[in-house]
C-alpha cells in the first residue's frame, strides 16, 4: 500500500504517462482511497490541459511579418 | 600472471575469504583485479546474491547456466572454473561433459533445457530475445522470479567472461576440452541502423515480468537511487521481485561508478555510452547520453559518440579508450593483451585500464539485463538501434561533411534539411521559409527565457541575423529546429547577462524543488474552461507564467505551451531529463496554485 508520500514521488511521470502497469495500478489504487491526492491530481491535470490549450504567447503574423521583413531586407542589402 | 601489474592483496581480504568459504578457493580472475580492491568488492557483492546462494532456481542450475555461457563464448578460464564448481556441487562428469560439448542434450528435464537455451540466445544475441522467449518459459512452469533469476545469473556470466578476456587470468585448474563448432555468432554490429518507423514497437516490448511497486520508503536502496538520479529507472523497478538482488547491484554499481580516483565519471559514461551503441542498446544509449548531458556535455557530442566517437570532440587518448572498450564489450573474440600494450602507449595506467574493463563488463551485465527483461526506456531514446540493414554513410562519406544534411541523428528525417541545404548555398528564400516556419517557436523560447513579450520581440531580430550568419557551420548533428532555439537562447542569455538574471536560469536542482508542497486542496470545477472567456483565459495563464521564476517559465512555456517532449526541452536547454522533469511538476503545480482560487468550485458557488 503506498502513502500520499510516495505518491507525490511518482506524480510527475504518472502525470506523463511514463510510470509502468505495475506502478499505474497502486497509483490509481491510491487517487481511488485517497481525497488530497485526487484533488491534487485532478486540479494538475486541468492546469496542464488550460496551459496547454491557452494559446498563450502567441506572436500574432501582424507582428512575427514586419520583424521577418526587416532582416530579410537587411540580408538582402547584405554587409554594410 | 595476467596482462595487468600483478599486486597481491592478503588472503584475509574480506571476499576472498568470503570465496574460499563458499567455493573452497579464490578464483584468480579475482586476484587479477587486485590493484582496485573496490572492484573486487562489487564483483563479489553480485556473485554472492546473484550465484552462491540458492534461489528461486538452484545452485546447480545457475551454475550450468554460467558453465554453458562461458564455453560458448569459448572462454576457457571460466570453464575450467565452472566446470569444477559444477563437479563440487555433485554433477556427475558425464553431464559437464554434454554441456561442454552438445550443450543442450545433457540428459536434462525439458524445462532445463528450454532454461539453458534460453539463456544461450539471451547471452550470444541478447537484441533478438522477445517476449514469446519468455511467455516459451512460463509455459515450462517457470515462476516470473526464476526467469528474473535466470536473466541476472545470464548476466553474470557475461560480466565474468569479459573480464576473464580482459584481463587473461591464470587459470585456477587444469583446461576443459570444449567443442570448437561453438564460435561466435555472426552478429550485425558494425554500425547502427535507425528504425524511427518501428520505433513504437521497439520501445513498448516490455518489461516482461511483474514487477511489484517498491516504495524508497521502505526499500533503503531506492531512496538512496532516487536523491542521486532524482527518479528511480526502470532498469531497477523491473527487479523489484527480488530486492536481494538489486541491492547487490547498487551496492556494485556504488564501487565501480562513483568513486572518481582512476577514471573520471565522464569518461565512464563515455564508455558505457560507447559499448551500449555498440550493443545496439536503446535503452542504455538513451540512459548515458542522459548522464552525460547532467556532466556537462552537450546533446550533440552525446549523439555523436553513440554513433562514430571518432567524430566526436573527444581527446585521441578518450578515442583510444573508447575503442578498446568496444573492442572488449563486442568484438571480444579479436581481443588480445596486445590491445593492452597499445592503450598504455597513450598514457593510461594499469590501474585505469583494470577500471575501464570493469566498466565494460558492468556495461554488458546492464546490456543483459535490460534486453533480457525488456526494460523500457526512462527516456526518448536519441535514436533506435536495431537489426535491419539501414546502415549510417560510413565515415568520409558523410553528407554532413560537406556542409549539408540529410537525415539528423534523433533517427527521424529533418523536414527542413532540403531548405537548409539551400540557404547553406546562399538561398535566401530558403532562409525566410526557414524563419517564417519557426517564427513562433523562436518567440515562444525568447519570452521563455526573458518573460517579457516586448522584449522578446526585439531579441527576435539578433536572434534571425545570428542564425543567417552561422547557418554555414550547422552540420546537422541535431535537427535544424533545434538549433535554431539554441541560437535564440543564446541571444536571450546575452540580453540577460545585462540584467545579472543568468545565474537563475542555470542553477542547479536545490532542496526547495524537491521539497515543493502544493497548498491548495480544494476540488476543481468540472470544467474550468467554461467559467472564463479565451482571453480572460490567456491573460490568465500568460500572468501566472510571467510571474515563474525562470528555471521553471523556460520548462513549462517549452513543454505545454510549445508541446515538446520532455527529452526534446532537455536537449534544446541542455539539461538531463530527470532535472527537467522536476521543474516541470515544479511548474505545473504553481500554476496550479496560481489557477486554483480562480477554477475551485467554490468560486462557482459564490459567482451565481
Amino acid at each position: 500500500m503506498i502513502t500520499c508520500e510516495d505518491f507525490f514521488v511518482e506524480f510527475g511521470d504518472y502525470l506523463e504517462n511514463q510510470v509502468s502497469p505495475e506502478v499505474r495500478k497502486e497509483l490509481e489504487l491510491h487517487l481511488s482511497q485517497c481525497r488530497a491526492c485526487h484533488v491534487l491530481y485532478d486540479s494538475t491535470c486541468k492546469t496542464v490541459k488550460i496551459v496547454t490549450e491557452s494559446s498563450s504567447f502567441e506572436l500574432p503574423k501582424s507582428v512575427a511579418d514586419p520583424i521577418i521583413d526587416r532582416v530579410m531586407a537587411k540580408l538582402r542589402t547584405g554587409p554594410g | 600472471m595476467s596482462f595487468l601489474r600483478a599486486v597481491r592483496l592478503d588472503d584475509k581480504f574480506g571476499p576472498f575469504v568470503e570465496f574460499q568459504e563458499t567455493l573452497g578457493f579464490v578464483p584468480n580472475l579475482l586476484r587479477a583485479q587486485a590493484l582496485l580492491p573496490r572492484v573486487i568488492e562489487a564483483q563479489t557483492k553480485l556473485e554472492s546474491a546473484v550465484r552462491l546462494r540458492e534461489g528461486a532456481i538452484s545452485r546447480i542450475q545457475k551454475e550450468r547456466i554460467l558453465l554453458c555461457v562461458a564455453a560458448d563464448r569459448q572462454d576457457k578460464y571460466c570453464v575450467a572454473v565452472d566446470s569444477r564448481v559444477l563437479s563440487s556441487l555433485g554433477a556427475p562428469d558425464r553431464q559437464i561433459d554434454d554441456l561442454l560439448n552438445t550443450c543442450c542434450h545433457a540428459s536434462l528435464s525439458a524445462p532445463d533445457l528450454a532454461s539453458l537455451q534460453f539463456c544461450l540466445k539471451l547471452s550470444r544475441h541478447a537484441p533478438s530475445v522477445s517476449r514469446e522467449d519468455i511467455e516459451a518459459l512460463r509455459a515450462c512452469g517457470f515462476e516470473d522470479e526464476s526467469i528474473l533469476e535466470a536473466v541476472v545469473v545470464t548476466a553474470l556470466a557475461v560480466y565474468r567472461c569479459t573480464l576473464s578476456v580482459g584481463l587473461g587470468p591464470e587459470p585456477d585448474f587444469g583446461p576443459q576440452k570444449i567443442a570448437s563448432r561453438r564460435v561466435d555468432p555472426p552478429r550485425e554490429v558494425t554500425s547502427h541502423a535507425f528504425l524511427p518507423d518501428s520505433h513504437d514497437a521497439v520501445q513498448r516490448k516490455g518489461p516482461y515480468l511483474a514487477a511489484p511497486y517498491l516504495s524508497p520508503k521502505t526499500f533503503a536502496p531506492f531512496a538512496i537511487v532516487q536523491k542521486s538520479h532524482g527518479f528511480i529507472p526502470n532498469f531497477f523497478r523491473s527487479q523489484t521481485l527480488r530486492p536481494d538482488l538489486l541491492e547487490a547491484e547498487l551496492e556494485a554499481v556504488g564501487r565501480i561508478l562513483v568513486p572518481e580516483d582512476v577514471l573520471t565519471r565522464t569518461q565512464k559514461e563515455c564508455i558505457l555510452l560507447a559499448v551500449s551503441a555498440a550493443n545496439l542498446n536503446s535503452y542504455c544509449v538513451a540512459m548515458h547520453c542522459n548522464l552525460l548531458r547532467g556532466l556537462g556535455m552537450s546533446a550533440e557530442e552525446g549523439d555523436q559518440i553513440a554513433v562514430d566517437h571518432h567524430e566526436s570532440d573527444l581527446s585521441e587518448p578518450d578515442s583510444a579508450l573508447l575503442d578498446f572498450a568496444v573492442k572488449l564489450g563486442v568484438r571480444f573474440s579479436e581481443f588480445s593483451g596486445r590491445d593492452i600494450v597499445n592503450l598504455r602507449t597513450f598514457g593510461f595506467s594499469d590501474e585505469q585500464i583494470l577500471e575501464c574493463e570493469v566498466v565494460i563488463a558492468l556495461n554488458n551485465f546492464a546490456n543483459t539485463l535490460q534486453m533480457g527483461l525488456g526494460i523500457e526506456p526512462d527516456f526518448e531514446p536519441p535514436f533506435v538501434l536495431g537489426q535491419n540493414k539501414v546502415h549510417l554513410p560510413v565515415a568520409g562519406n558523410r553528407p554532413m561533411e560537406h556542409g549539408f544534411v540529410t537525415a539528423s541523428l534523433t533517427g527521424v528525417q529533418d523536414p527542413d534539411a532540403g531548405l537548409v541545404a539551400q540557404a547553406q548555398g546562399g538561398k535566401l528564400e530558403a532562409f525566410e521559409e526557414l524563419v517564417r516556419r519557426h517564427s513562433q517557436l523562436i518567440y515562444r523560447a525568447l519570452v521563455a527565457i526573458l518573460g517579457d513579450p516586448v522584449e522578446a520581440q526585439d531579441a527576435m531580430q539578433d536572434t534571425l541575423l545570428s542564425a543567417f550568419k552561422h547557418i554555414a557551420g550547422f552540420q546537422g548533428r541535431s535537427k535544424f529546429s533545434t538549433w535554431l532555439v539554441s541560437i535564440a537562447r543564446n541571444a536571450a542569455f546575452q540580453r540577460l547577462r545585462g540584467r545579472r538574471e543568468v545565474e537563475s536560469l542555470d542553477e542547479g536542482e536545490c532542496e526547495e524543488d524537491h521539497n515543493f508542497r502544493p497548498r491548495q486542496v480544494r476540488a476543481w470545477q468540472d470544467n474550468p474552461e467554461q467559467c472564463c472567456s479565451k482571453s480572460e483565459i490567456r491573460q490568465l495563464v500568460e500572468k501566472g507564467i510571467s510571474g515563474l521564476p525562470p528555471k521553471y517559465r523556460v520548462v513549462v512555456m517549452l513543454r505545454d505551451v510549445e508541446q515538446l517532449s520532455t527529452d526534446e526541452v532537455a536537449r534544446q536547454l541542455g539539461l538531463s531529463v530527470p532535472a527537467v522533469k522536476t521543474r516541470l511538476l515544479r511548474a505545473r503545480l504553481m500554476l496550479r496554485e496560481w489557477l486554483s482560487p480562480h477554477f475551485a468550485a467554490s468560486v462557482r458557488r459564490s459567482t451565481p
